[in-house]
């Protein structure tokens, strides 16, 4: 679909404020002419007949009338303009940012999150003037200029003959300016996407550039990337002010010749005609009528003109948006059955195969086997597919071959919705959203008593630092936990997943940051939470799997082996290896430094 | 007031610009009135001389009317570009200046800042900021200096003219910019506000996603982003609502002027003081004027906006560094030995000092390890000698000298950091790498690479070093951004090394390979560890055990047994490095 006839399918959005809009410009613009025409009668009476006040009176008094009436209708058309654009916006974002959630964290994985957030606040903003004003302008050049040509006409043809010629070059000039204009206002939208993107970035990472010494040397990043947008910025701008300037001047010339046809034959001048063209006489009063009503016969292309820089921002903002509402979710078509399985909850990938994009398998054939109420450990080198698995399990991503069971079900005919209610899941990197430490932890229970609250952290051995801070479970944190270190951040999510009472826990690296003392104290919760309830660990660490019902070693993609840790231990496969590997890790790094040192 | 005095001193660079801009606006909307003046007259003025059947120079007001409407288009066109090129100048001028500031206070003072929060600020409120420039400074200049003119000219006529014309341009151009400022003031800050709050969440609801979906509150936030959606919606559409009222205002205005005008002026014509022509010239010189104060009601109406936006800047750049900057250049370090010196830290509001009494030596070329559980100080020690905090009390020194003489980007680049902290930047690998040495070759490049195990997997890579690694690493696994990472520390190559857990998170052969490359990387320079593991530390020289932010042992590594079975740290068989593996039986 093209980006313009989006734009204009969304105006249903809008209710019908859009038609009111018009309507009362039309009014507006038909209460125009009434005011010219009083005018002009004031004037021809006081300037010609030499009228006194008493004589032009009531005219006056209807003057005022129109006056007021205007000023309402205008006051009127400027609400109901904002109004038709508001609700499309509302809409709008509401309708992006849902369908974002509906392609999940896989698509978000390949998106710069700072040109979304871009796109869903000021790119939004942007349609504003799409609807509120170039939709009624366009609307209006077709009514009110037809308007003023039937009032203009049967006073003087020969002026409404040099509106009819004039009027069609302005539309013309302002195509053949601003058919470059798109490009460069898409341009303009990209730097502004890139700039928004990078300062994230930026703002987010910089302490690490602040490390590398790098914090002093992006100001002249800073400084390039905003100039860019200025370039850019002022060329859309610079198009957009030449094609207004060049309206301006047709409109000039128009209500020049205008003046002059009708000032020639007011003086008695021969016009600069044919001759057998048969002019027409004009009196004083037809000719200052027909003069006040010229520009109010250009403003309407004029507006239009000046809004189709409106236009050209929308458009930029729209082709982002159709590029998010037209991404399909990885499961194209979306499970509906709600989860048969009851707790504790047994999970089979068979033959699951998974690649992020040509040539990058991340998955060949992958057979996993968890059954109701166990407690397995997923282990592996960084990269072997351990976290593929994990999101495969949460429905971010679907295989490319094979399939995934949930008891008897399949995964990808369940409400992913339902299946996720099922599920706790601590990541490796935990975020912490904007509110209190207590509404973190309450995020996936919201109702949850502070009492429940306070228990699922004293299980994650969160209690007592959360009770050791100023505001306690009130504090206040951010994005990255705002002074919490990351075994503490690590213990938030893990109270997280403590407080949903889930048949399937995902624990993706747990105890990962945390010291010798609260691993074991955090191990003992899980150990608790483990009970009646099915246990899925990742780990690189081998301690943290021991006591596995069963240990899959993960390498390339492939399952390469299984079994309870003494099995494997025994096996002399990678298990033993890596086992190997990490009791030798310290000594291994002493040795060597002896011989370093020796030598 | 002193907001806007301090916006104007920023502006003052681009006061040439403005000037030209301003002087452009005058002139454009002076020939704008003269077009509209002229042309009035002319055609009455033909129609009475047609009537009368006498001659007249239409010559003369003729090439006026082309003349000024030749100028008023240009102008115009010049006016625009100048004044919005000058804006975007500044504007771009502003975020350097805004950023310059905002650096320094990482990370120590911007803890509390989410960085939707700061993104709104570095973007939309400076942004808001060229409001008070193309919108209120030149329009109020342009008002005042040709209402100025318009009356002196009314006032040719006749004074009482000039006198009403005055005062329905100063209904229009002061009390209603007046009126609207005041209605403005609430919803614009509230609208800044909840752009920043709408920002956030947008942030926290996309990269937050992954979380929001599996605990089930992706409606909450859904629902959250709408709401603040339509509280900003309605504060605008008050403003709208308002900037309508006002607009109709101006025109009713314009138009009451206009009706007064005619009746004071038409006995004026009746007793021939007053030329009839004149009459159509003042009737449409009057109209054409409100040019000058049209603007203004709407340009007041979010100066609330745009002080709100200003207030926000000057908070973050009148915020001190944690840490003061010394004055003169620093010292040259000749040694690296790093000395803490009864270091005593407390963060703002905590109940008690994070570290205390912290006394630690650290010859060059040896290497040091500080374990404690969370929150025993270990982190704080390095923010301390990486100087993003000041210590209350106590010194310390590197090479001898005291690291407060230094400023912080000199000390730092002696100090090359690996943390499981560090950010991956939106960009590709090489360009991650290259910040840490930008004229790094590739050769050093794929050696660092090579040290932290990551060169193999990055050379698999269809596009290799020059693969996108996506913001935050996402696109990596949390093993390879980290691995990545840690290249980007080696390729520093400083005297001195902080190592936070390196190896934490990653498997175990991994971890033995990491370590055989630190290992090979630290001959030669002072290394720091900070470590949760009590486990593997034969290797440094000496042991700096904390508990709580005070020293609980110090010594060589045989020290860390008798520490953790005293303390807190006891756990059961963990110091046995050999057997890390047996810890839970």
């Amino acid at each position: 679909m093209s980006v313009n006839t989006w734009l204009k399918s969304q105006r249903p959005l809008a209710g019908n404020a859009l038609a009111l809009t018009v309507w009362l410009n039309t009014a507006n613009g038909l209460l125009a002419i009434v005011q010219a025409w009083c005018l002009a009668v004031i004037l021809n009476a006081v300037i010609f007949a030499g009228a006194d006040l008493t004589a032009v009176q009531s005219w006056l008094w209807w003057l005022l009338g129109l006056f007021a009436l205007r000023a309402v209708v205008v006051w009127f058309a400027e609400r109901t303009a904002f109004g038709a654009a508001a609700s499309v916006r509302v809409a709008l974002r509401d309708r992006v940012y849902r369908h974002l959630q509906r392609l999940g964290p896989g698509y978000l994985a390949n998106q710069r999150s700072g040109a979304l957030v871009e796109t869903l606040t000021k790119g939004i903003d942007d349609l504003e003037g799409y609807y509120a004003r170039f939709l009624p302008a366009m609307t209006l050049t077709m009514i009110l200029p037809l308007a003023i040509l039937t009032a203009v006409l049967p006073m003087d043809w020969l002026a409404g003959l040099v509106l009819m010629v004039t009027a069609p070059m302005i539309p013309l000039f302002m195509i053949l300016i601003g058919s470059g204009a798109e490009a460069r206002n898409q341009r303009q939208w990209k730097q502004l996407a890139r700039m928004s993107a990078h300062f994230l970035d930026v703002i987010q990472g910089l302490t690490t550039l602040k490390l590398f010494g790098a914090s002093r040397r992006e100001v002249k990043v800073v400084a390039k990337i905003s100039d860019d947008y200025r370039v850019s910025t002022m060329q859309v701008l610079r198009i957009a002010f030449l094609s207004s300037a060049v309206l301006e001047f047709f409109a000039t010339v128009g209500i020049a010749i205008v003046a002059v046809f009708i000032g020639f034959r007011l003086y008695g001048l021969a016009l600069p005609v044919p001759p057998w063209l048969a002019v027409p006489d004009v009196t004083f009063l037809q000719g200052l009528f027909v003069l006040m009503l010229a520009p109010e016969f250009y403003a309407p292309l004029r507006n239009l003109g000046t809004q189709y820089h409106a236009r050209l921002a929308a458009v930029a903002a729209a082709e982002q948006l159709i590029q998010v509402l037209e991404a399909e979710p990885a499961q194209s078509v979306p499970g509906t059955e709600p989860l048969a399985a009851r707790r504790p909850l047994g999970v089979r990938f068979e033959s699951v195969r998974f690649r992020y994009e040509e040539g990058r398998d991340a998955l060949q054939g992958l057979d996993i086997e968890i059954p109701p109420g166990q407690r397995i450990a997923l282990v592996g080198t960084s990269g072997a597919g351990k976290t593929t698995v994990v999101n495969l399990l949460l429905g971010f991503l679907t295989p490319t071959g094979g399939r995934i069971l949930i008891g008897a079900q399949e995964l990808s005919r369940i409400d992913l919705e339902d299946w996720r209610r099922h599920l706790a899941w601590v990541p490796q990197q935990p975020r912490l959203f904007q509110g209190s430490i207590a509404d973190n932890i309450r995020l996936g229970v919201p109702e949850a008593s502070l009492d429940a609250v306070r228990e699922s952290a004293r299980r994650a051995r969160a209690d007592q630092f959360i009770a050791a801070l100023p505001d306690g479970y009130d504090s206040r944190v951010g994005e990255r936990g705002a002074g919490l270190s990351g075994g503490q951040i690590q213990r938030i999510a893990l109270a997280r997943a403590f407080l949903r009472d889930a048949p399937l826990v995902i624990l993706d690296e747990a105890t990962a940051n945390l010291d010798p003392e609260s691993e074991r104290l955090v191990q003992e919760g899980i150990d608790d939470l483990a009970r009646d309830r099915t246990l899925l660990v990742v780990a690189h660490r081998l301690a943290t799997v021991r006591r596995a019902d069963r240990i899959l070693v993960l390498d390339r993609g492939q399952i390469v082996e299984q079994g309870d840790h003494a099995t494997l231990a025994a096996a002399h496969g990678l298990y033993a290896r890596m086992i190997a590997a990490y009791g030798d890790a310290g000594q291994g790094v002493a040795d060597i430094q002896d011989r370093s040192k020796g030598s | 007031m002193k907001d806007i005095l301090r916006l104007l001193d920023l502006f003052r660079p681009y006061r040439g610009w403005m000037l030209l801009g301003t002087l452009a606006a005058i002139l454009t909307l002076l020939a704008n009135v003269m077009l509209m003046a002229a042309s009035g007259w002319f055609l009455a003025a033909m129609a009475t001389a047609g009537a009368a059947g006498v001659a007249m120079n239409y010559f003369t007001p003729a090439a006026m009317i082309r003349g000024s409407a030749m100028l008023r288009t240009g102008g115009r066109y010049a006016e625009r570009l100048v004044n919005h090129e000058a804006t975007f100048r500044l504007i771009a001028s502003l975020r350097v200046w805004f950023y310059s500031h905002l650096e320094p206070l990482a990370p120590a003072r911007l803890q509390q800042y989410h960085s939707g929060d700061l993104l709104s600020r570095i973007r939309a409120d400076i942004d808001a900021l060229d409001n008070l420039y193309v919108r209120v400074l030149v329009p109020v200049v342009v008002a005042l200096a040709s209402t100025l003119i318009f009356g002196v000219f009314l006032f040719l006529f006749a004074p009482v003219l000039a006198l009403t014309g005055l005062l329905f341009l100063s209904l229009a151009g002061v009390v209603l910019p007046l009126w609207s400022q005041a209605r403005g003031q609430a919803p614009g800050r509230r609208i800044t506000e909840d752009d920043s709050e709408l920002r956030t969440a947008v942030i926290d609801g996309i990269q937050g996603m992954a979380e929001l979906t599996v605990y089930g509150v992706t409606e909450r936030q859904a629902q959250r982003i709408d709401d603040l959606s339509r509280r900003l919606v309605a504060d605008q559409a008050r403003l709208s609502s308002d900037h309508g009222l006002t607009l109709a205002a101006v025109g009713l205005c314009a138009s009451l002027s206009l009706w007064v005008l005619l009746w004071l002026a038409i006995p004026l014509v009746r007793d021939g003081q007053l030329l009839p022509p004149l009459l159509a010239m003042l009737a449409l010189f009057t109209l054409a004027s409100f040019e000058a104060v049209a603007p203004l009601p709407q340009a007041f109406q979010l100066l609330g906006r745009t002080l709100t936006a200003a207030r926000r800047l000057f908070d973050i750049v009148d915020t001190e560094p944690a840490v003061r900057e010394p004055p003169g250049l620093s010292p040259q370090i000749a040694h690296f030995d790093i000395a803490f010196d009864r270091v005593t830290f407390g963060y703002p509001n905590a109940a008690r000092p994070a570290v205390a009494d912290i006394v630690l030596h650290i010859p060059e070329g040896t290497r040091a390890a500080v374990i404690g559980a969370t929150g025993s100080g270990k982190s704080t020690l390095f923010n301390l000698l990486l100087r993003f905090w000041a210590p209350d009390s106590g010194a310390i020194r590197i090479g001898g000298q005291d690291i407060a003489d230094f400023h912080g980007d000199d000390l730092r680049r002696h100090i090359a950091v690996v943390s499981q902290h560090t950010h991956l930047f939106d960009a590709t690998i090489r360009e991650n790498l290259l910040i840490a040495n930008p004229d790094a070759s590739q050769g050093a490049i794929e050696q660092a690479c090579r040290v932290a195990q990551i060169h193999d997997f990055i050379a698999e890579l269809p596009e290799g070093y020059d693969t996108w690694v996506g913001e935050t690493g996402v696109r990596m696994s949390g093993g390879q951004g980290r691995r990545i990472a840690v290249a980007r520390a080696l390729l520093k190559d400083a005297p001195i090394l902080l190592l936070d857990e390196p190896t934490e998170g990653l498997d175990a052969a991994t971890e033995r390979d990491l370590m055989r490359a630190l290992d090979r990387l630290m001959v030669g320079r002072t290394v720091l560890l900070i470590t949760h593991r009590p486990a593997g530390l034969d290797w440094v020289d000496q042991v700096l055990v904390l508990d709580q932010g005070r020293e609980l042992a110090h010594g060589d590594v045989s020290v860390v047994p008798q520490a953790t079975q005293a303390a807190l740290l006891a756990v059961g068989p963990t110091v046995e490095p050999r057997h890390v593996t047996e810890r839970d039986a």
